[in-house]
């Protein structure tokens, strides 16, 4: 492992924020304005492989606790790598790492870049946070910075739509945010600590010798409607449409790919760790199928692809939230590889819209059509994303939706299983219009001299499909990379032990 | 390799599927031989109600692309869907009715 790796994952993003403008101005005065974007692909990549150094000791089983300034917990503040949070940070260093690659070409026509690529690694940096720290207050602290950064990034262009959709996105966000500080308050004074294992150590204590308090259910409840709002659970998933839509489709990409994924994660933290609370896995099941439909039966009727790939990550997340909400090793696992799958194929998605609207002008589905000739490529990985999210054979998408659908059946809940199934072949069916919308029938006569996508937009968007076909065609590969994750998100007790052992 | 229960063999899928592929497009090249296409102007021209209508007249309508399904979900469809109004009021109602439903979903569930 790189010494300090768990620090220096967060610190490296925060400190490239505040050099990257430095750096773009030294690069404009020596004429090569493009060293500032590569400067930040560059601390991306180097941050996958400071969190990618820390795999084989959380891998074997340990769990890394990294105490900031010496101080023991529960005192002082811990960051804990676990194999839960181990794969989200793989997961955000990854999607930031092709996103800012992305980036270099997808935003090269747009001004006041020095303010994206600050604000790229201060979402960054504020997602790791979340991820890493073991502290339940530095969490909110850094759920804020991601959070302030996208709302700043979905307004990036300024126009009518995308400060409407910021201003909805940071009314929403900041009720969530509110609600979470409000739960961490009452938790306070509730158990009088903010150190995560600490506080659901006290919370067994108090569990085993006296009725639960009246507050608890109250504290539960502020957190995962304040997470559920970041996910996009319905019914609080009205800002995420807007935002995905007007958002720049790199921007969208990043929310769908690592933010979100943090969303997750910070309710699978907080709910199954702090709360231990599995009995509360048949609401997760109801509010999954409801996410599910209603997202799927939105994403049916849009006339705009961003907007359809943005309902269609609402119904997504109902499928994570199923998994999950089954509480068995194979849902848990089920959920976890259709986070990371659901990470792929949306960030593949979305960059795929983006290279469309880079060379159309337009992601009105409307306006397309016959766009196959002219972007053979970019339609070739458009439909290895849609068939993977469709859940078809062989790619990942199937593989983890399977997980779930026997998870389900061997819960003991048929009939979830079957509205999974059925949305999935919803799925494909809103994606086999959009398919057929941009990529076949007649093309009209304005997008005749339309061109493939430039080279360093298609370069991620193929090793995105790349990991679609690989995660689908060994799938025991997935289950590998998520195993860890599921073993700590049903082991309490192990996580408490590591971290308040480090005192 | 397998994977999980049952009898579902990625790789082997996979090989299956390929060979189905690599199959239809030599059926599709012995057809060829046979009756070759030869797309005049003519033949490309989209007549319709004894008009000629250019491309972009004729794509679909992408929000009746699944007329059928939406009748089906017809109740959604009518009672749901107009509630996307985009008015911040109501989706900030909605985050309140979300907390409360979840409120009272896990006070059932940690009884």
């Amino acid at each position: 492992m790189i010494p300090h790796a768990p620090i220096l994952t967060i610190v490296l993003p925060i400190f490239a924020a505040f050099l990257t403008p430095v750096v773009g101005i030294v690069a404009k005065r020596f004429g090569v304005e493009r060293a500032r974007d590569w400067f930040v692909v560059g601390v991306a990549i180097l941050m996958f492989i400071i969190v990618a150094s820390m795999v084989p000791a959380v891998w074997g089983g340990e769990v890394l606790v990294y105490k900031l300034g010496g101080w023991s917990p529960p005192w002082g503040i811990v960051l804990a790598v676990d194999g839960l949070n181990l794969l989200v940070a793989l997961i955000i260093a990854g999607v930031v790492s092709l996103v800012a690659i992305y980036s270099v070409v997808y935003m090269e026509r747009d001004s006041g870049l020095e303010k994206y690529y600050t604000l790229l690694m201060l979402v960054t940096a504020g997602s790791m946070g979340v991820t890493l720290t073991g502290d339940i207050f530095n969490l909110y602290v850094f759920f804020e910075i991601m959070s302030i950064s996208s709302y700043a990034l979905v307004a990036f262009r300024r126009n009518w739509d995308s400060v409407e959709a910021g201003v909805k996105y940071l009314v929403i966000g900041s009720l969530g945010t509110s609600l979470l500080l409000l739960s961490i308050v009452f938790l306070y004074g509730l158990i009088g600590s903010l150190n995560i294992a600490d506080l659901a150590w006290k919370l067994v204590e108090i569990k085993a010798t006296q009725p639960l308090p009246m507050i608890v259910p109250l504290m539960l409840a502020l957190l995962v409607t304040g997470f559920g709002i970041k996910i996009a659970m319905v019914p609080l998933h009205a800002w995420l449409p807007d935002a995905y839509q007007a958002a720049p489709s790199a921007v969208s990409a990043l929310l769908s790919g690592a933010t979100t994924t943090v969303g997750i994660y910070a309710m699978l933290r907080v709910s199954y760790l702090l709360f231990g609370a599995l009995a509360i896995g048949m609401m997760f099941i109801v509010l999954g199928l409801i996410t599910m439909v209603a997202g799927g039966l939105m994403a049916l009727v849009q006339r705009d692809l961003k907007r359809l790939l943005a309902y269609s990550c609402i119904s997504q997340m109902g499928y994570i939230l199923l998994g999950v909400g089954f509480g068995t090793t194979m849902g848990i696992q089920g959920g976890l590889f259709h986070l990371l799958n659901n990470a792929i194929y949306k960030v593949l998605l979305f960059m795929c819209a983006g290279a469309i609207v880079y060379r159309v002008g337009t992601s009105n589905l409307d306006e397309l059509g016959g766009l196959g000739k002219n972007m053979p490529i970019t339609a070739t990985l458009f439909v290895v994303g849609a068939l993977a999210i469709s859940g078809v054979p062989p790619l990942n998408g199937f593989a983890s939706k399977w997980t779930i659908y026997v998870a389900g059946m061997e819960a003991g809940q048929p009939i979830c299983t079957a509205i999974a199934v059925v949305m999935s072949a919803l799925t494909l069916a809103y994606f086999l219009k959009a398919i057929n919308l941009m990529f076949l029938g007649q093309r009209p006569e304005h997008l005749r001299e339309v061109k493939e996508a430039p080279p360093l937009m298609l370069f991620p968007m193929l090793m995105l499909a790349a990991f679609c076909v690989v995660f689908g065609i060994l799938p025991g590969l997935g289950i590998d990379l998520v195993r860890p994750a599921q073993g700590a998100v049903m082991n309490q007790l192990g996580y408490i032990g590591s971290v308040m052992g480090a005192g | 390799m397998e994977f999980g229960p049952g009898i579902w063999g990625p790789i082997v899928a996979t090989v299956v599927m390929l060979l189905g592929v690599a199959v239809a497009y030599l059926l599709l090249l012995a057809s060829r031989k046979y009756i070759t296409p030869k797309p005049s102007l003519e033949k490309l021209r989209t007549y319709a109600c004894g008009e000629v209508l250019k491309p972009d007249e004729v794509h679909v309508d992408s929000e009746q692309f699944y007329s059928p399904i939406r009748r089906v979900f017809r109740p959604f469809y009518r009672y749901v869907q107009p509630r996307h109004t985009g008015i911040l009021t109501t989706y900030l109602l909605w985050v309140v009715v979300g907390f409360i439903i979840i409120l009272i979903a896990i006070m059932v569930a940690l009884r």
